[in-house]
């Protein structure tokens, strides 16, 4: 390992232990991966390898979701796959931008909601109403697939059933 | 031997040794690439540079290399220093005069660089803590380091390399060296002390953050703690006795490190990649280098001029061995120095009556010393810098010239005093 990089390391180690933190380091692989979808998009990743075999995957690009975790390295490169494959499909649809500049306004969406949480003191009824909010999204996006015609077929979608 | 030989070979070697001093390409591949073509161009075969190679020396390199990284994972360093820091009760003096005891003899028992590494990172948390500069502490902690480093056999790379070319084992740098570098510690803390006295200025508040630490937290492996902490033990029996059960210190160390990998139930592999293999390398290229120097016989000419200039006197090549090489090491690289002058010191000795002795510890001390003199003087310098850097703090050149140089000198009148009245 890098010395500095080491030394930056003892220093985390050091100051998350003494604030009560169960502190493992684990040496891995920090891995960058990125595609040219088209002129306009790139879509990127970033992943973790390492000897615990867990793996932490992480789109970065065009815009970001969440960290996942798998349990083979085999599983990342399949994921990316079909991301890949579905971002190459929907670049050909006119609302290309509009999908992208949407997912970037929900990510806000969710630091807006921490920040409002976490900083101020919230009545019981504004989370009625974000909750009743969140319920109108859903039921419109379940509306629109019902009434949409399916364009990807390499694997079933992992959050929109039935 | 050609005369085109000792041509190629001499400019092979001049041209590797200002490459290594430059720093523009890495050490380790000057060194290796010199000592290929040291071979490839006929200057010594390939059965002779294997020869050259001291084994010794990096067999022991890599065996303390192992057994440090292990203790530094258990988390000793920063128990040691949050327990200091506490009994400190969060004074800065008395910090930075723990955190450089702590320094100056972990620096006696491991590498100069990965004592830097352990205390570094700790000293930035506390001092982050006490809201004061780190850069005083971290100019003590070099000092220290260089200064603990010299105390010992194993301490700093010279000292391994003159232990192994001439067989002074564990004891004799103990007995020879170490009343000495516990002078010029105490001498050279009470100089940073009253240098650094206008600078630390702590609230209350930090001082109580400080005493709500935690060392035991530290800990991060107890049973391997112990377990490291009585292979340490054993290891350092076994150099300081190892005459006795005629045992090379390599083979101590590598044992030690085997030994620890096996009851501690480390991945070998973890720990192997931790290894200074970049190191191990350059000076395996470096014993070829200045082997070819010695066998085409320019050693043993550059000897014979020493001794016109000092007329076979000991005292005088003490003295000019001593101040040359703190001179010469506060801005080289010391380690290609020592493997060079190693082979002169020993074609000096050939043929003389007198013990070359007090010439060895000379240049044992003036080359661990001298990196005291500028922040570019050793390795651990080098890399404490770096560490500085990447949290915003600077050491310039000439700023960290201006307070340890003048120390390093007193540093060598101290030990030109010692040399001379104790083996002169």
């Amino acid at each position: 390992m890098n010395k500095y990089v080491q030394s930056e390391t003892n220093q985390h180690v050091m100051k998350l232990i003494q604030m009560g933190a169960d502190v493992t380091v684990v040496s891995g692989q920090m891995v960058y991966v990125s595609f040219d979808i088209n002129e306009e998009i790139k879509v990127s990743y970033v992943y973790n390898i390492n000897k615990k075999n867990r793996y932490f995957l992480e789109r970065i690009r065009p815009y970001p979701i969440s960290v996942k975790e798998f349990e083979t390295a085999e599983d990342i490169c399949n994921i990316i796959k079909i991301d890949v494959e579905q971002f190459r499909n929907a670049v050909k649809s006119h609302n290309i931008h509009e999908f992208i500049n949407i997912n970037y306004e929900l990510h806000n969406l969710i630091l807006q909601f921490e920040d409002l949480f976490l900083y101020y003191n919230i009545d019981h009824n504004t989370f009625d109403e974000i909750k009743t909010d969140i319920e109108d999204i859903h039921e419109r996006i379940n509306k629109a697939k019902e009434k949409s015609k399916r364009v990807y077929f390499g694997k079933e979608p992992d959050h929109l059933k039935g | 031997m050609q005369v085109d030989h000792v041509i190629i070979g001499i400019l092979i070697f001049i041209i590797a040794y200002i490459a290594i001093v430059s720093e523009k390409i890495h050490r380790m591949i000057v060194a290796v690439f010199g000592a290929g073509l040291m071979i490839i161009f006929h200057v010594l075969s390939q059965e002779e540079a294997i020869s050259k190679i001291d084994f010794n020396t990096l067999g022991l390199l890599i065996g303390m290399m192992i057994l440090v990284n292990i203790i530094g994972e258990t988390g000793l360093f920063q128990y040691l220093a949050i327990k200091s820091a506490k009994i400190a009760k969060g004074s800065p003096f008395k910090i930075l005069i723990y955190f450089s005891v702590i320094t100056a003899l972990a620096s006696g028992l491991l590498d100069n660089v990965t004592t830097i590494l352990l205390i570094v990172p700790v000293t930035l948390v506390i001092s982050d803590t006490l809201k004061v500069n780190p850069i005083p502490y971290v100019i003590a902690e070099i000092m220290s380091a260089n200064i603990g480093g010299a105390a010992t056999l194993i301490g700093d790379p010279p000292n391994i390399m003159i232990g192994g070319a001439t067989g002074l084992g564990f004891l004799d740098f103990i007995v020879n060296l170490l009343p000495l570098m516990t002078v010029i510690f105490i001498v050279t803390i009470l100089l940073l002390r009253f240098i650094f006295r206008k600078t630390f200025v702590v609230s209350e508040e930090s001082k109580k953050e400080i005493l709500s630490f935690d060392e035991k937290k530290a800990i991060t492996d107890k049973p391997l703690l112990i377990k490291s902490l009585i292979v340490l033990f054993f290891t350092i029996a076994g150099f300081a006795f190892g005459e006795l059960i005629e045992i090379q210190s390599a083979s101590i160390a590598l044992f030690s490190a085997s030994v620890l990998l096996l009851i501690g139930r480390i991945e070998p592999e973890d720990m192997l990649e931790k290894v200074e293999w970049t190191t191990i390398f350059f000076f395996g290229g470096l014993f070829i280098l200045v082997g070819a120097l010695e066998s085409i016989g320019v050693i043993e000419f550059l000897a014979g001029k020493v001794l016109i200039i000092t007329q076979g006197s000991i005292s005088l090549t003490t003295t000019l061995v001593l101040w040359m090489s703190a001179l010469l090491s506060s801005f080289l690289d010391n380690i290609p120095y020592v493997a060079t002058m190693i082979p002169l010191v020993n074609s000096l000795s050939e043929g003389s009556v007198a013990t070359y002795e007090p010439v060895w510890w000379a240049l044992s001390i003036g080359a661990c010393l001298g990196g005291n003199g500028t922040i570019i003087g050793a390795s651990a310098n080098v890399v404490s810098r770096g560490i500085l850097e990447k949290h915003g703090f600077k050491i310039s050149f000439m700023k960290y010239m201006k307070i340890a140089f003048p120390l390093m000198i007193l540093s060598i009148i101290i030990s030109t005093v010692y040399l001379l009245v104790f083996y002169l």
